[in-house]
């Protein structure tokens, strides 16, 4: 009694582990087949040969085919198992939706089509196909994107013999693993051809504002010029009153100017054709060329200027120029908003970098305000760009030359105790970050 | 006997600042609004100095001035590019093409003249 026990449970033992191993089987199969796709995503005919021979030979079927659609017809892509003559013959047929053949039964139903002997089934009407092809079951799955066909999978036995449910369910996973290959693809070439129309778009970007930038600066050449040979007194000695519209002809032509200069130099970040020149500098040198720059406006405001720095900062290489503009900038915003009290330049090295800050005893900067400071076109409060003119570009400039540097740039602040700006650059750049 | 100045310039608002500013300098001036037109008045009377936008219908000036410059006769004449032309690598390519020197655009009257006077002196 015991002993028949066992020998039953033996069996159902032995039938689970058969069981399981065909599982393991069909799963390593499955694996393998997407390990082959995901390598190989831009040979997509390889892929799916690979496929069906897969599908074929772990569901015991002779032969197979793939079915794909090209505007809208669909014709027979990848073929195994079947003679030299019939490929031909297959590859010069389209294959209509319709239930008289076997993939196009599958087509045509947008569901599986399995068909146990061919020449059986009243249907199918294509009837010298299984001689001249030599099959007799058929089973054909769609391959669906977003529930439509874009192809079929489909498998042939010369036999007839059935396939079983798990054999079914291994060609689906099969025929599911082919049309996410091709969409694949399909998406690949959709987003190179994307990237190439904004390559395009961006070139044009570029070279509109190039030549707007041009033809803006003829005519304000001629609105400049002619303001200083008239406080000059190329056409007589001008008034008080005079000079003093003159002046402000003067300031808003170059704030103008200001304008254009930096669109340009954004756009040019932008499209990333700003190269930055890797050389020697120092940033002693740096700080005098800020200093004697922008002193005289400081000492305007009675502002206190102030460069503090170790005589033994080591030589930096990356874009002295550009980091001057960086620091022309942060140095000429602090004594704008600065009404009283002093400017300071701080600059040290440590651990392979440059630190440099700009500190200020300007009104400060609320939190709020400060995560807006280095986008296009904003300042703290937009109020304050009336009365205190810029364009709102300097920073988002500076922030990106600094990343260009592969460095930040970042303001502490503290509204009523000034504001300090400061950024991090490597001693030595050795290579342009792309801008991100 | 006074010097020439030569304006190459296409823009009549830009040729009267030039006119204006040099009005009490004594330079005499003569004008041109293409590079066709620029080669013409050389060949009719040889400029001291060119003063060269580069922008200029029928023939730019980066054309003129390499003739200008291959030509043994008139190589000597000093060149200053005069260019509203923002990119980058502008100046080089002035350089390139043969020109002594190089004012962006909107430039200052009253430095212009002092560069003139430089190479005048």
């Amino acid at each position: 009694m015991i002993a028949i026990r066992n020998v039953g449970l033996f069996d159902e033992v032995q039938a689970r582990t058969e069981e399981l191993s065909d599982s393991l089987q069909q799963q390593t199969a499955t694996a393998n087949v997407l390990k082959s796709i995901s390598r190989s995503t831009f040979d997509l005919k390889s892929v799916l040969q690979n496929l069906v021979e897969s599908a074929g030979r772990f569901c015991d079927a002779d032969k197979g085919t793939i079915v794909r659609e090209r505007d809208g017809v669909f014709y027979t892509a990848e073929t195994f198992g079947y003679s030299r003559e019939f490929v031909d013959y297959m590859k010069s047929v389209p294959i209509a939706a319709e239930r008289g053949s076997a993939s196009g039964r599958a087509l045509a139903e947008g569901r599986l089509a399995h068909i146990a002997d061919v020449k059986a089934d009243p249907e199918y009407t294509f009837v010298e196909l299984p001689r001249l092809g030599d099959f007799r079951t058929a089973l054909c799955v769609p391959m669906l994107r977003e529930g439509i066909p874009i192809g079929v999978l489909t498998l042939t036995r010369s036999q007839v013999q059935p396939f079983t449910d798990k054999q079914i369910e291994l060609v689906t996973t099969f025929a599911d693993q082919a049309s996410i290959a091709i969409e694949n693809v399909r998406l690949f070439d959709e987003i190179q051809d994307k990237s190439r129309q904004l390559e395009e778009a961006s070139k044009h970007k570029s070279q509109f504002l190039a030549n707007m930038s041009h033809e803006l600066r003829t005519p304000l050449n001629a609105i400049l010029g002619y303001t200083e040979l008239m406080a000059d007194g190329a056409y007589g000695e001008p008034s008080e009153k005079m000079n003093a519209v003159l002046k402000r002809l003067e300031s808003n032509g170059r704030h103008l100017l200001g304008l254009i200069n930096d669109v340009l130099d954004l756009s040019k970040i932008e499209a990333g054709q700003i190269v930055l020149e890797l050389s020697e500098y120092t940033v002693q040198d740096i700080a005098q060329t800020v200093r004697s720059t922008l002193e005289p406006l400081a000492a305007d405001k009675k502002l206190a200027f102030k460069v503090e720095m170790t005589s033994e900062l080591p030589p930096g290489r990356g874009d002295g120029r550009r980091l001057t503009q960086v620091l022309i900038n942060l140095v000429g915003n602090a004594i704008k908003f600065t009404d009283a009290g002093e400017i300071a330049i701080k600059a040290e090295a440590n651990n392979g970098s440059f630190h440099v800050s700009v500190r200020d005893t300007g009104p400060g900067i609320s939190a709020a305000d400060q995560a807006k400071l280095f986008q296009e076109f904003q300042q703290a409060d937009n109020s304050i760009t009336r009365k205190k003119g810029g364009t709102g570009l300097g920073l988002a400039i500076s922030k990106r030359i600094i990343e260009m540097h592969g460095s930040r740039v970042w303001i502490d602040s503290t509204v009523g105790q000034g504001s300090t700006f400061s950024f991090v650059v490597p001693v030595r750049v050795e290579r342009q970050v792309e801008a991100t | 006997m006074s010097k020439r100045i030569l304006v190459v310039e296409d823009q009549p608002d830009n040729r009267q600042i030039i006119r204006d500013m040099l009005a009490d300098t004594g330079y005499e001036i003569a004008e041109a609004e293409n590079g066709e037109e620029a080669l013409a008045a050389i060949a009719k009377a040889r400029p001291d100095l060119i003063l060269m936008d580069i922008q200029l219908p029928i023939m730019d000036g980066y054309a003129a001035t390499r003739r200008i410059k291959t030509d043994p006769a008139l190589k000597s004449i000093p060149i200053i590019a005069v260019t509203s032309y923002a990119l980058s690598g502008e100046e080089k390519k002035a350089r390139e093409a043969g020109c002594d020197d190089y004012v962006p655009k909107p430039y200052s009257p009253r430095q212009l003249l002092a560069k003139i006077r430089q190479y005048l002196s």
